[in-house]
């Protein structure tokens, strides 16, 4: 994707009343809605991949509880919880259905959503997603890693992860971080990222799906998301070469083509 | 003064080639217990027991059994066990179990069920501490650290409420759901055992153990920063209207006395050395996991930039007040400043140092108890410092 001078300004944070406080969002875009789940590192993220999505349609990119700009909203504990948070999102905007882009922890939250209201999801998208239950193959622990690991864990490139060390953290932003992976452990650290429950109702799946998985992920191993592939009636499953688990955050352009690509598809 | 000998439990035979970081990033969590020995821990923990023992005998206070799992660090899983060991082998110290970890108990009741037996066991000698349970239990115990604190709080409320009310009643919480509360025995204390936490500087800790006029603890801190604990600890009590006696502030510290000065360095060093340097290696990782702490109790951890243990020298580890080590004049002098300055009424001295070998240590019990303990019981504890 090319990033021209004619880009649109990046939009406002919008906030909204949810539970016991708010939470905060961005919107833009005219079009078919897509409501974009983040992983846990992409809270308040504006970048390629939200802005090719405002490209061909209505963005919808909220903060998780206890994520970047919304609040904690400590009553919402499970992603079960944050089904019906987002449940609850769709209905307070209105929105009938959507397409829902999840990646990572967040593409967990959009299985979960598909399954429990299959005729709210038009298309769906699931990146590098967590939420499975593969003893086999289980998900790394990224609680255990320290800063160093975690990058090393997320980039395949190098490059990459020497960018990404090369200066040291503020406070503010050591903070931050330890607020989204506390919010993650909320939801994830027992069971570890996953729902015992989630694989033998995949089949209730009824919107087209994208399964992306990241050709060199260091976290999340390439049998979740063959498993998803396998148990979502009508998926896809799509490799993205030489790439970390971090998916756009490696590749903006070729992982953004895909997910507009799947979205826009005459099905 | 009351003076306390407090055990840690450590299985002290580490590989040669333990100081490889990159192979042993801790002696915890996933430090193989292939290289704990069952015939090796076995006398180890008659030793230990025995040190204990004697502690008593040679005129203790109070003997402090802890709660650590999946360590090389500590091998009291359950300090419950060790008090049970202990209770009818004593019969004049106040037996101290500081603490049981009860975020990390799937059921509380048993908590409060035990320490029940246990303090008639001990006939009323009991003292219950509840800790935290340090991060990397959390991962070991698939304990959610972000639900951590609630858990402490809530497995508290039922605890005292199981000790004080007549059952059976019912418990409807957040973690926790009982319909029927009556556990028998009830305490032999009354309300209940005393109740000691300890506390790493959080304010919410502090209020809320001066609210329930509980012990706080310290453990593992630098004197300057041991003193803004106990001076908070103390304020959150005065905004209360309650001055706390001094025997309600309590400070955990190794302590090695040799037969001189000069000596007592030689000697120590190196067990000084294995504590901070080895038991206490382990990242901000899994000693702070996701959640453990709040954004504010984490902003105030950062902000105090202290350096990690094993990244303290011995000389800064003495100079700093982490230990005290030297002759007997030295000892009762240093821990008599320390005293003066922190105005804490527990003294719970770990003379069980590391990889100290047993001899060593029942010397140090000896020479302690000699030489230090009349002298701090002889001077006043400063009431506020």
């Amino acid at each position: 994707m090319t990033v021209t001078d004619a880009e649109p300004a990046t939009p406002a944070v919008q906030r909204r009343k949810a539970g016991s406080g708010e939470i905060a969002y961005r919107r833009a875009g005219q079009g078919h809605p897509v409501l974009l789940l983040h992983s846990a590192g992409g809270a308040n993220e504006w970048g390629p991949l939200q802005l090719g999505l405002v490209a061909t349609g209505d963005l919808v990119a909220p903060d998780h509880p206890g994520f970047g700009l919304s609040d904690d909203l400590p009553e919402i504990h499970t992603v079960d919880d944050l089904v019906y948070h987002y449940l609850d999102l769709l209905d307070g905007l209105g929105l009938a259905q959507v397409d829902v882009v999840g990646l990572s922890f967040g593409g967990w939250v959009a299985a979960e959503l598909a399954v429990h209201s299959p005729e709210r999801v038009r298309r769906l998208v699931l990146g590098a997603a967590v939420g499975l239950r593969i003893p086999e193959a289980p998900v790394a622990d990224l609680f255990l890693m320290n800063p160093p690991q975690l990058m090393r864990a997320l980039f395949h490139d190098e490059a990459l992860v020497t960018a990404a060390l090369s200066a040291a953290p503020t406070t503010d932003q050591i903070l931050a971080t330890y607020r989204d992976l506390g919010a993650l452990a909320r939801f994830g650290w027992h069971p570890f990222l996953n729902d015992p429950k989630l694989e033998r109702r995949l089949h209730r799946i009824s919107a087209p799906t994208l399964v992306l998985a990241a050709g060199e992920d260091r976290l999340v191993p390439r049998a979740h998301a063959e498993r998803y592939a396998a148990r979502i009636p009508d998926a896809e499953l799509r490799v993205v070469e030489d790439c970390g688990h971090a998916l756009h955050g490696e590749r903006p352009a070729e992982v953004t083509a895909a997910i507009v690509e799947h979205l826009g598809a005459e099905k | 003064m009351k003076v306390n000998f407090f055990h840690l439990m450590p299985y002290p035979y580490l590989p040669d080639d333990f100081d490889d970081v990159e192979k042993y990033p801790s002696p915890s969590l996933t430090f193989s217990n292939a290289h704990f020995d069952p015939a090796i821990g076995v006398d180890l923990y008659h030793r230990y027991l025995d040190e204990l023992e004697y502690a008593e005998a040679v005129g203790f206070d109070g003997i402090v059994v802890n709660e650590h799992h999946q360590s090389a660090y500590g091998t009291m899983p359950s300090p419950n066990i060790m008090a049970a060991a202990l209770a009818r082998r004593t019969s004049r110290a106040t037996i101290m179990v500081l603490g049981n970890a009860i975020p990390l108990r799937g059921n509380p009741l048993r908590v409060a069920e035990e320490i029940a037996m246990l303090d008639h066991l001990t006939k009323g000698r009991l003292l219950s501490g509840f800790v935290r349970g340090i991060g990397w239990e959390h991962f070991g115990h698939s304990i959610n650290p972000a639900d951590s604190r609630t858990r402490f709080n809530e497995a508290h409320d039922l605890i005292k409420k199981a000790w004080t009310e007549p059952g059976p009643f019912s418990w409807y919480g957040e973690h926790y759901e009982y319909r029927y509360v009556n556990i028998w025995p009830r305490p032999l204390q009354q309300p209940h055992p005393p109740i000691a936490v300890p506390g790493a500087g959080s304010p919410e800790t502090m209020r809320w153990v001066a609210a329930n006029h509980y012990t706080y603890v310290s453990v593992y801190a630098p004197t300057k920063v041991v003193k803004t604990w106990f001076d908070g600890y103390r304020a959150a009590a005065a905004d209360l209207g309650y001055v706390p006696e001094p025997e309600k502030i309590g400070m955990a510290l190794p302590v090695f006395v040799g037969e001189d000065d000069a000596s007592a360095h030689r000697e120590a060093r190196q067990y000084v050395e294995w504590l901070f340097h080895r038991g206490l290696r382990q990242g901000l990782e899994i000693v702070f996991p996701p959640g453990y702490m709040s954004p504010a109790a984490m902003k105030g951890l950062l902000k105090a930039n202290l350096k990690a243990y094993p990244e303290l020298s011995y000389e800064e580890l003495l100079e700093h007040g982490y230990v005290v080590v030297g002759g007997p004049e030295q000892v009762r002098n240093r821990l008599g400043e320390l005293r003066d300055e922190l105005g804490f009424g527990q003294l719970m001295a770990m003379l069980t140092i590391g990889a100290m070998p047993a001899d060593m240590v029942r010397r140090n019990t000896e020479i302690f108890a000699r030489e230090v303990i009349p002298e701090l019981k002889r001077a006043p504890v400063p009431v506020s410092s």
